[in-house]
């Protein structure tokens, strides 16, 4: 079972539990009606995407409202720090929450009495809180972009607001350079997929792969493809593949979609979201030469 | 026998000092948070950081920019918020602009804000991972620029912030001509 945990931008909204599905334009978890909008409203889309066309379980998702008050990513906090060893998930991908660097600690604490491990997976505010917090290690994949990783390489910073200009600066290409940087500090996922012009997949400090194309430079501007990359790779993980082969197919699968759906930088990113059934349909069993899949003929 | 479970106590990390010339302020400070509903913590701040008293707000540094409107609102003395880990760097500044034709993407740290030149509406907002960022993007998406209420206005955290620098240049280059 994949579980991903993060807040969706309707003040109030409790914390809600459950397997998704897809209604009209809006996911739909226990009863609740969810944008498929930029955070993780975008990232469960993908996710959900590809397990369809898998023909795999649909993803469990905890959501709670919180539009940056911080109550609701309490909350959720609490809930996985109490509940998590019993609902022993597969894949845990955290997303958007207000980081809270102590809740973090004790989160990874109660993840290890979890029956197994799950594999570990942090976009967005959960990557920076585990990286503030000390415990970037704990995770198998951190998904940051260009700036996030300027951010993991910073040893003092607890967000990518306070980074050093220098770190800053440094383009998409010094990517390889800020990652040996980052896992030298202890900050950094066990595999990391970089997310820009170029997407870097390194591990423990070594580029394993790039993805250049297809080259689609106006999906930077959407909001929300990024977040699909992390969908993605979390439900491709949740498949069986290895981290780095989910990362490959994620960062390549989404690259297309845009490409598919002629992108402009006004795209909305449910756009991209509906290109990922043919992307995978004429792609993934030539990218992860796992041709027999339903929904692959 | 429940009574003598020992209760297991957080110790709070917040990664932010708020900063201050007289000590009767960060109580003050300390108490509206507080009611706030904002987890702070009075302590010592480290010499380097010192302003000239010893007693500053331990925040939630990614709850910098609500804290500061509720300080504003409440006309709450201080002297600055700072990070705490004193090698951090000073805030970002840097903005970068990206010309897409029709379109202008302007980044600040790790958020971008996209608007159509010729009308000034905002079409795109990406980056970021604070939990206002989706209620921001909601909240901006199809307004335009000078008629859009602000992302400080609107927002609570560090994201939010880098937010409202994208927001200022792009403001200024649709109003400047050159982003038109």
């Amino acid at each position: 079972m994949m579980l991903i945990a993060g807040t969706v931008p309707i003040k109030d909204m409790p914390l809600t539990m459950g397997s998704v599905a897809l209604e009209d334009d809006f996911l739909l978890v226990d009863g609740k009606r969810i944008p498929c909008t930029q955070g993780t409203g975008a990232m469960v889309s993908a996710a959900l995407a590809t397990t369809s066309y898998l023909g795999l379980n649909a993803p469990h998702a905890l959501l709670v409202g919180d539009i940056g008050e911080g109550k609701g990513s309490r909350e959720l906090y609490q809930y996985l720090i109490d509940h998590i060893a019993e609902i022993s998930p597969n894949v845990l991908a955290l997303h958007y929450w207000l980081p809270d660097m102590a809740q973090t600690r004790q989160l990874c604490t109660a993840i290890e009495k979890c029956e197994k491990r799950p594999i570990m997976i942090a976009d967005a505010a959960s990557m920076y809180s585990a990286k503030a917090a000390g415990r970037a290690e704990s995770f198998d994949i951190f998904t940051p972009d260009a700036t996030e990783i300027a951010f993991l390489a910073d040893l003092e910073a607890t967000h990518p607001a306070y980074i050093n200009r220098h770190l800053f600066e440094a383009d998409i290409s010094h990517a390889p350079e800020l990652a040996r940087v980052a896992y030298e500090n202890h900050g950094a996922a066990k595999l990391l997929l970089v997310k820009g012009a170029t997407d870097y997949i390194i591990r423990d400090g070594e580029v394993l792969a790039t993805v250049t194309e297809p080259d689609v430079p106006t999906l930077e501007p959407i909001g929300g493809t990024g977040d699909t990359i992390t969908g993605l790779v979390s439900a491709l993980t949740c498949a069986g593949l290895e981290p780095h082969e989910a990362a490959i197919i994620a960062a390549r699968a989404n690259r297309m979609a845009g490409e598919y759906a002629r992108v402009t930088p006004a795209t909305r990113v449910r756009q991209v979201i509906a290109q990922f059934p043919s992307v995978f349909k004429d792609y993934l069993c030539q990218w992860s030469k796992v041709c027999y899949v339903k929904g692959g003929d | 026998m429940a009574f003598l479970k020992k209760q297991n106590r957080v110790k709070f990390d917040g990664g932010g000092l708020v900063l201050f010339d007289e000590v009767q302020h960060a109580m003050a400070v300390e108490k509206v948070l507080k009611s706030a509903g904002y987890t702070v913590k009075l302590v010592a701040p480290p010499p380097e950081l010192r302003k000239g008293c010893d007693l500053a707000v331990e925040i939630n540094l990614f709850e910098q920019p609500g804290i500061e409107r509720v300080l504003r609102e409440k006309d709450m003395a201080y002297a600055s918020i700072n990070p705490i880990r004193i090698k951090t760097a000073p805030l970002i500044e840097v903005v970068k602009v990206t010309d897409f034709g029709k379109w202008v993407m302007v980044k600040a740290g790790n958020m971008k804000i996209t608007y159509e030149k010729g009308s000034g509406v905002i079409v795109n907002v990406s980056g970021g991972g604070c939990p206002d960022i989706p209620y921001l993007h909601a909240e901006l998406l199809d307004k335009q620029l000078d008629k859009a209420k602000r992302p400080k206005e609107l927002g609570f955290t560090l994201c939010s912030l880098n937010l409202e620098r994208a927001f200022d240049e792009c403001l200024a280059l649709y109003s400047g001509g050159d982003g038109k």
